[in-house]
């Protein structure tokens, strides 16, 4: 392998390939970026046995060639040089770099130990906009659960709809719905359920800001989601498993429906997260006919009160002491940084079932909290 | 092949595999497998190797796809060809499974203890719902009604009255309607009651001086179901607060259902005013189950039992029992009897225990079997010498078969005995007669008229 290659483009296809390399791991190849140069291109390749990156640079090739190289040195090396030309020649099994009054010489390993990653995007079922992709993936994917003990809430249900995609995320206490437009899938995609790894996700959304569409490709029978963007290639293990029936739990009917200004009631939970966090993360909030009550108090720390102007409409009347109902302040928080409207609509039916909060502006967005039990 | 063999077998390629990889790339991909299924087809196996994931599939099929195979061909003794598919190890599995449901998706589960504590507060006992009642053309009228009252109450049919004989499903008709009616609205306050609860608390009211507790109680219910409603019969004090209860309760919205076995009409010492404003509401009847809703009642008994019984012997139970209640005894004594003896339910089983019979500690008027054989004579239009004499015809050993089976369910008479007023015949002739109405009546339509008929005739 020779060929030459400009420091920016490496240095930034390196820092995303080695997030997905593991020096830790009991394979050491694993560690290692595959380079293979081929055509007029770098490809440099990485892969944790769940997601796999395949990452195209621009280059002037002389000769073909593959080896693998430590994530960890290649990346802190070449993201320290100066900007410009760098030449990579390798011998045998070791690399060499050179640019202008700089060499080194980095041990590597063979390729052919190296795990076969999927690089090419062979059929691509549907392409998305990367936009409100992501949007509605930050809607959902705070709402993922990070305990390992039920694997299936780590993960993000992608439902394919006829001119929707669906994306659900729960982790037991709350769930978060966004239903996104596009233009149709592919048969093989059409109707699928699939549920696809936090990480992944998170991943994914961190490098693709930049990019404006991407290509999805569902293989079934290696439970293989594969996202396609025009240099990147990059693919994620599904998750196998039930996802729970969420359908069944959103209620149906609600007692009470009130608004409220979104930035207000974030301050409210904000102040009352400074007691809260003493006592279990409790915040009690109180509906009456003009406003909502915000309350947390700890035992050492003292209590607060913070009043919020709301519309309120009630089916009962609501007395002196109005309803009400306690949650986890730290949902509420998440929530609310999560949604862009200005204003939260919250339908409540009773003390122990989930409240719904949505967006009066945007139908396509459902969220629900389960509320903490308290004792009256 | 089971599974702890395929464990087994894997377990033995995997440790022979350990030997000649490195521990990391044993660790990294074999340890990432398992034998998910394996399949002998004509003399060679075939083995389905899952894998965690595509990269563990990929690395492992092109690279130790001939180390496994070896190992596997040791192991087994035979040929064999591998498959690879993306599959996660089963245990894995097993660990999701075990975790409790979260809060979120446990809802039903406490709605569920909820509507167990507000249906003791009702006195409503549980077990009796919708889903359980079998409905067929004799109580479709009542059930349809019952279920609009729980749908919409105090609006529907109020208040609504159903009358009818023991054991044809009024009071679960009732408890179902007070069980949906919860269901639906948690906080509903509801009362069940038998009319003799009401008079007790009443007299116990007057007693101890505390009527205006027992007005409170049930003035302000939003639904009143009262079993038994004639016992108030002829007890004016009784009759009296019943009829302010009734005014308050309908006055406010409330829905009320009643149950007699009388319509209210019938009920002779019913004060008027009462009489009247009962019948203004809807009056249906439940008739006693017919032949398919006894069959239906018994599948549904059965399998709350958690039993089942083939679809032939359920016909012989429900042809051969008349209410829903001896259905239930039947299958109580049914299971017991098959537990006791460690046998499986068998015909045999059944007849034996239809003929010890489930009416033995039932009171009631024996007839003689000469009332009987008159009684048969006359149904069939056949005369005594021929029903007793020899002739096989069909048209007369019918009624034979017949009148022997009546006189052994009915009067319990021994096979001899039978054998003999039959004009003398053999022990096992009635045990064949025995047999065959039994099962005639589970099929027969026919059969079933006659012996009601019968039965009915004395």
């Amino acid at each position: 392998m020779k060929l030459t290659v400009l420091q920016e483009s490496l240095s930034k296809a390196l820092s995303l390939t080695s997030r997905f390399s593991n020096p830790r791991a009991q394979l050491p190849v694993l560690g290692n970026i595959l380079f293979s140069a081929k055509g007029n291109k770098l490809i440099l390749t990485s892969t944790n046995l769940e997601t796999s990156v395949v990452y195209s640079v621009g280059a002037k090739v002389e000769k073909k060639g593959k080896i693998t190289i430590p994530a960890k040195i290649i990346s802190e090396l070449v993201s320290n040089l100066n900007e410009g030309q760098i030449k990579l020649t390798s011998e045998k099994e070791q690399l060499k770099i050179a640019t202008q009054g700089f060499t080194s010489t980095i041990s590597g390993m063979n390729a052919a130990d190296f795990p076969e990653v999927p690089s090419q995007m062979d059929k691509a079922a549907g392409s998305l906009p990367i936009e409100p992709f992501l949007n509605a993936l930050s809607c959902v994917i705070f709402a993922a659960s990070n305990d390992e003990t039920r694997p299936i809430l780590t993960g993000v249900l992608f439902i394919f709809k006829d001119k929707e995609l669906v994306l659900v995320a729960t982790d037991g206490f709350r769930l978060s719905q966004k239903k996104i437009k596009v233009d149709g899938f592919k048969a093989d995609l059409k109707e699928k359920r699939i549920i696809l790894p936090k990480s992944s996700l998170t991943e994914l959304s961190r490098f693709s800001k930049e990019q404006e569409t991407f290509f999805l490709s569902y293989q079934k029978e290696n439970n293989q989601v594969i996202f396609g963007f025009p240099d990147i290639i990059f693919s994620t293990r599904t998750l196998e498993g039930e996802f729970p029936n969420f359908e069944k739990i959103v209620p149906k009917i609600s007692k009470i429906k009130l608004r409220i200004d979104k930035e207000e009631l974030l301050k409210a939970v904000k102040l009352a997260a400074v007691f809260a966090r003493d006592s279990a993360n409790i915040v009690k909030i109180k509906v009456k006919e003009k406003e909502i009550v915000l309350s947390a108090e700890s035992s050492r720390g003292g209590s607060q009160e913070t009043k919020v102007d709301a519309r309120v409409e009630s089916e009962e009347k609501l007395g002196k002491d109005g309803f009400q109902i306690a949650f986890n302040y730290r949902f509420l928080e998440e929530f609310l940084h999560s949604m862009e409207g200005e204003e939260v609509e919250m339908k409540l039916s009773e003390q122990t079932a989930p409240c719904v909060f949505t967006d009066p502006k945007d139908p396509s967005f459902l969220h629900l909290i389960m509320p903490v039990r308290i004792q009256s | 092949m089971a599974s702890e063999n395929t464990n087994e077998i894997w377990r033995e390629v995997l440790e022979s595999a350990k030997v000649s990889v490195s521990p990391a790339i044993f660790s990294t991909w074999f340890s990432q497998t398992h034998l998910t299924k394996l399949q002998k087809v004509n003399n060679r196996y075939i083995a389905h190797v899952g894998c965690s994931s595509s990269f563990v599939k990929t690395t492992v099929e092109s690279r130790y796809f001939g180390l496994i195979q070896d190992y596997l061909i040791k192991s087994l003794g035979e040929k064999c060809d591998l498959v690879f598919t993306v599959k996660q190890v089963p245990n894995q599995k097993s660990i999701q499974k075990e975790g409790e449901a979260a809060p979120l998706f446990k809802q039903e589960k406490i709605q569920e203890e909820e509507i167990a504590r507000v249906l003791s507060q009702a006195r409503i006992r549980p077990g009796f719902t919708f889903d359980n009642f079998a409905v067929s053309s004799s109580n479709q009228m009542a059930w349809a009604a019952a279920e609009a009252v729980s749908k919409s109450p105090g609006t529907a049919y109020n208040p609504f009255f159903m009358w009818g004989g023991v054991g044809v499903g009024k009071t679960h008709l009732m408890l179902a309607t007070g069980h949906s009616l919860l269901k639906r609205n948690i906080d509903s306050n509801i009362l069940f009651c038998t009319g003799e609860e009401f008079t007790n608390d009443i007299v116990e009211g007057i007693r101890n001086k505390t009527t205006q507790a027992f007005r409170n109680k049930y003035r302000k219910l939003k639904a009143l179901l009262v079993d038994d409603i004639q016992f108030i019969e002829g007890k004016n004090a009784v009759q009296e607060e019943f009829f302010h209860t009734f005014n308050a309760l309908i006055g406010a919205g409330g829905q009320i259902v009643l149950v007699s076995d009388r319509p209210p009409g019938d009920l002779a010492k019913l004060e008027e005013r009462l009489r009247s404003r009962f019948e203004a509401g809807l009056i249906v009847d439940v008739a006693p189950p017919d032949f398919e809703l006894r069959c239906a009642i018994t599948l549904i008994k059965a399998k709350e039992r958690g039993i089942e019984i083939p679809m032939d012997l359920i016909h012989i139970i429900a042809g051969n029992i008349s209410s829903a209640r001896k259905i239930e005894g039947f299958i109580v004594q049914l299971i017991s009897e098959a537990k006791l003896k460690n046998s499986e339910i068998t015909e045999d089983l059944i007849q034996l225990l239809l003929g010890k019979s489930i009416e033995e500690n039932e009171i009631k008027k024996k007839a003689s079997p000469n009332e009987y054989l008159s009684a048969v004579c006359k149904y069939f239009s056949v005369g005594k010498r021929a029903l007793l004499g020899e002739g096989r015809a069909r048209p007369i050993s019918n009624p034979r078969q017949v009148l022997m089976y009546l006189l052994r369910t009915e009067l319990k008479l021994p096979l001899q005995e039978v054998g003999r007023i039959i004009g003398g015949r053999d022990h096992t002739t009635v045990m064949h007669a025995v047999e065959k109405i039994t099962h005639l009546a589970s099929k027969d339509v026919q059969t079933r008229q006659d012996i009601l008929g019968i039965k009915n005739s004395l």
